[in-house]
């Protein structure tokens, strides 16, 4: 089939049919009976929980499954009328562009430029037919900056936008997207968001795009398709996908579907949007104000952490550039604190700080013992059994810390993503630890990335754990406060979770530190949807919205 | 050790500069630097060894490559140094008796004699100079040009492509995140040890490593088009060829006339003559082939303009 009869074909961009899939020696099926169609310009949004099989369905798409992973297939798959079974992903890569969820697992090149370059120099493009599509891509992008920089100078989220531009510089039919956002700062997410709408507008590209978040995504999506069990469970209209997600699955609903269904109001609403104008038609356009969390008065206590016009500057290949710019934060103990800020605004750089990874170049940091989980947590894991990671009295200590001293005896391969997270964070504790005592600050660097709702109310009740303390008596003795707790999070949601306070960084320097009800309520980007939606200062959760709303008398 | 947006910068990480050894073609690096390969595994004399290695770290400082030659002769003697040990304590030939140990389990009566420290040295030797020479390639030499140079040879295995071109860049990545994650293990945790260490950088750097061969099938690797570069030659290339040519005759000339001669049992001999000299000096002298002579300045007319 010709470029153009791929390009402007009226065949579907993706149709599967009966399509079940086994992973090479798996017990059970990745996918089963899966049959979907997308049409040319739909933007479908994949939903479900981890490990549903919404990966395995985009690879699927793209060819790697079965060719590059092996497994065992039925049924049919055609991407714009290509056989994508019978096709390899080299031949259906002028049809289908693929982003993975590992933006260091895509790029091949050195540099940026080379790498958004790779796919059209595979499909044999003149240099000067290369140069402008690099360069337009570059642009649509907002990463016309990066071009000359090498790879390993980029950050996650720089990254991500590296790896969507070589799979969008083919102008394929269908683009897939495996959790795009969850490396991106609010901002950088949303445009990402918008600027898919915008190529499926003005491009006519079919998206399927797989995503937690769903708040973020909901309302620029056409359909939703949500997977159970590497079933589909659910196919049809944003509005609906939420009523059905309240009664099957309410992990998957949003923020402002949460508060409109403790409200009592309907239709629940697909975004921000939607809901002011479901609002505004009820009358009810300004609730008033409630009061916010309180932030626990812990000034009496010696600070954990303590920096003071701190200056760390780290080598970018050609330049030294200043990271973190004169830095004045105080940290106490018990405090559960989310480190907010655009990518590369310095959030990794100050807890590597405070871990002693890094060595401020100027400035003064005062820190007691921190144990920092970085964003790998496999990178802790070099052992075949828990208990060899982590022996002795002091290891099974950090183990009841994490909830996982029945797992002495376990491979860590075999443990869930989330118990391998809490295993890394146990390997930092141990030791650090007076007994059962937590060390001063505990440090979670992007603990959320590719985490269903239901794994992320799990570490909310962990961090609350590590914060109080006292979830670790030890028989007679009980402590008084806990560990103060800081994750650097570009998950807002997350964030008005388990945070009492809110240290917004912007380029290297602190731009907001404050109780994390009013931070996340001041502003939009760095904003909860239930904020954005009902602009209330200190309403942030879809709990303190309702509240909000049953305050208010309809006109 | 340098840090890049929070994380280690590996010494062996690609670093592109304009520099002969790295504006050549990846098959006439690769011609170079193998030539000094060739050499460590061809001889076995101390002193011809030692020139190979000066050659390899002569080649790497005049390309830029200061960190990478320095962390290929840490590894480089770390692995020599286990060599000679291990050499030493195996084999039991020799005259020269220095240390009476014992009875070992497994190895049973063991005396360290002169001569197989010498022949270890020897071994580790070669170990040293492919060590250097490799962390010059890893440092220097492009890995996309290498990717693309392998595309003709390996067109229907992305795997095989980024296992060659890939895989010491991704197992650079990540050493530098699990030596990060191990400087943040709890007192209390196991120690990381060598060899876990090393088993799980293996198998993560192979995992990853099919991750990005994946990457390679979805961008069209396989595809049979070939395109058009705007820059597939280099001026130095014949430069890089004929001296990995002239290496080469020297060392086949050089075992011939006895310049390498070198036997450890039951007593040390060594060639240490002018054959033997001139041989190494040589060799050393090929380290130079990176520099980078200052450009001529060619004879220009001016055109004054009247007006």
């Amino acid at each position: 089939m010709s470029e153009l009869a791929i390009r402007h074909g009226a065949a579907p961009a993706l149709a599967i049919e009966g399509l079940s899939y086994a992973y090479p020696r798996a017990a059970m099926r990745a996918l089963e009976d899966i049959s979907l169609e997308v049409a040319p310009g739909e933007f479908v949004l994949l939903a479900g929980r981890s490990a549903s099989g919404k990966s395995t369905l985009l690879k699927a798409a793209c060819g790697l499954v079965p060719h590059f992973h092996g497994g065992e297939v039925e049924g049919e798959i055609r991407v714009a009328d290509l056989d994508a079974i019978a096709t390899g992903p080299g031949e259906l890569a002028a049809a289908v562009g693929y982003l993975a969820q590992e933006p260091e697992t895509q790029v091949v090149s050195t540099t940026v430029a080379a790498e958004i370059e790779l796919p059209l120099e595979m499909r044999g493009d003149e240099p000067s037919a290369r140069a402008r599509a690099v360069e337009e891509v570059a642009l649509a992008l907002a990463i016309p900056h990066l071009l000359d920089r090498t790879v390993d100078t980029l950050s996650g989220g720089e990254l991500q936008r590296v790896a969507l531009a070589a799979a969008l510089v083919t102008r394929p039919r269908l683009i897939l997207l495996d959790e795009p956002t969850s490396q991106l700062d609010p901002v950088a997410g949303d445009e990402l968001i918008w600027l898919l709408r915008r190529l499926n507008e003005e491009w006519g590209v079919a998206v399927l795009l797989a995503e937690h978040r769903l708040e973020r995504c909901l309302a620029a999506a056409d359909r939703v398709v949500a997977m159970d069990r590497g079933r589909l469970a659910f196919d049809g209209a944003p509005s609906d996908f939420l009523a059905w997600s309240h009664d099957a699955d309410p992990a998957l609903t949003t923020p402002a579907a949460r508060l409109f269904s403790l409200a009592g109001i309907e239709p629940l609403p697909v975004g921000v949007r939607d809901a002011r104008q479901t609002l505004r038609g009820m009358g009810i356009a300004h609730p008033p104000p409630q009061g916010s969390r309180r932030v626990r008065d812990s000034h009496s206590s010696e600070p954990v952490l303590q920096a003071k016009d701190l200056w760390v500057e780290l080598d970018r290949g050609e330049e030294i550039h200043d990271v973190l710019k004169g830095i004045d934060l105080e940290v106490r103990p018990g405090e559960r604190i989310a480190l907010m800020g655009r990518n590369g605004a310095g959030k990794s750089t100050l807890l590597r700080t405070a871990a002693g990874l890094h060595v401020p170049v100027a400035g003064k940091l005062s820190v007691d013992s921190v144990a920092l989980l970085t964003q790998n947590p496999s990178d802790y894991l070099v052992r075949e059994r828990v208990g060899d990671e982590l022996p002795g009295e002091e290891g099974l200590a950090a183990l009841r810390v994490v909830g996982l001293e029945h797992a002495v005896d376990a491979d860590p391969r075999d443990l869930s993503g989330g118990e391998r997270q809490r295993l890394a964070l146990a390997i930092a504790l141990a030791g650090r630890m007076e007994g059962e005592q937590l060390p001063g600050l505990v440090a979670l660097d992007e603990p959320t990335r590719g985490m269903d709702r239901a794994r992320k109310d799990d570490l909310v009740a962990l961090i609350e754990k590590l914060a109080g303390g006292v979830a670790f008596v030890t028989h007679e003795e009980t402590k008084a406060t806990g560990a103060a707790v800081v994750v650097a999070t570009h998950d807002v949601e997350f964030a008005s979770q388990f945070a009492e306070r809110v240290v917004l960084l912007g380029d290297g320097v602190v731009i907001a530190d404050g109780p994390m009800a009013e931070t996340l309520s001041g502003g939009w980007y760095f904003a909860t949807e239930v904020a954005r939606m009902l602009d209330l200062p200190g309403v942030v959760t879809p709990e303190q919205g309702a509240a909000a709303l049953a305050g208010e008398e309809p006109r | 050790m340098r840090f890049v947006d929070g994380l280690a910068k590996s010494p062996f990480a690609y670093v592109p500069r304009r520099a002969p050894l790295q504006l050549a073609s990846p098959g006439a690096a690769v011609a170079y630097l193998g030539a000094l390969v060739v050499v460590a595994f061809a001889c076995s004399n101390p002193l011809v060894l030692l020139a190979a290695a000066a050659a390899a770290t002569l080649a790497g400082l005049l390309a830029g490559g200061r960190v990478a030659v320095r962390a290929g002769w840490r590894m480089g003697l770390s692995l020599a140094l286990l060599i000679t040990v291990v050499n030493a304590l195996v084999y039991h030939r020799g005259e020269t008796v220095l240390a009476r140990l014992g009875h070992w389990p497994l190895l049973g009566q063991v005396d360290v004699t002169a001569q197989a420290l010498v022949a270890g040295l020897s071994y580790g030797l070669r170990a040293l100079v492919t060590m250097i020479a490799f962390a010059v390639y890893s440092a220097c030499v492009d890995p996309d040009r290498v990717l693309r140079a392998l595309r003709p040879l390996a067109r229907r295995s992305a795997l095989t492509a980024t296992l060659v071109s890939r895989l010491v860049p991704v197992a650079a990545a990540d050493a530098s995140r699990l030596r990060s994650a191990a400087q943040l293990r709890g007192p209390a945790a196991a120690e990381v040890g060598v060899a876990p260490l090393a088993r799980r950088l293996l198998a993560g750097s192979l995992d990853r490593a099919v991750d990005v061969a994946a990457t390679l099938e979805l961008r069209g690797y396989s595809l049979g088009a070939r395109a058009r570069n705007r820059r597939q030659r280099s001026r130095y290339d014949r430069r890089f060829y004929a001296v990995a040519a002239l290496v080469l005759a020297v060392t086949i000339a050089g075992k011939l006339l006895g310049a390498d001669d070198f036997h450890t049992y039951p007593a040390i001999t060594i060639a240490v003559g002018p054959t033997t000299l001139a041989f190494c000096a040589l060799i050393v002298l090929s380290g130079l082939a990176p520099l980078r002579r200052k450009p001529k300045r060619l004879p220009v007319r001016l055109r004054v303009a009247h007006v």
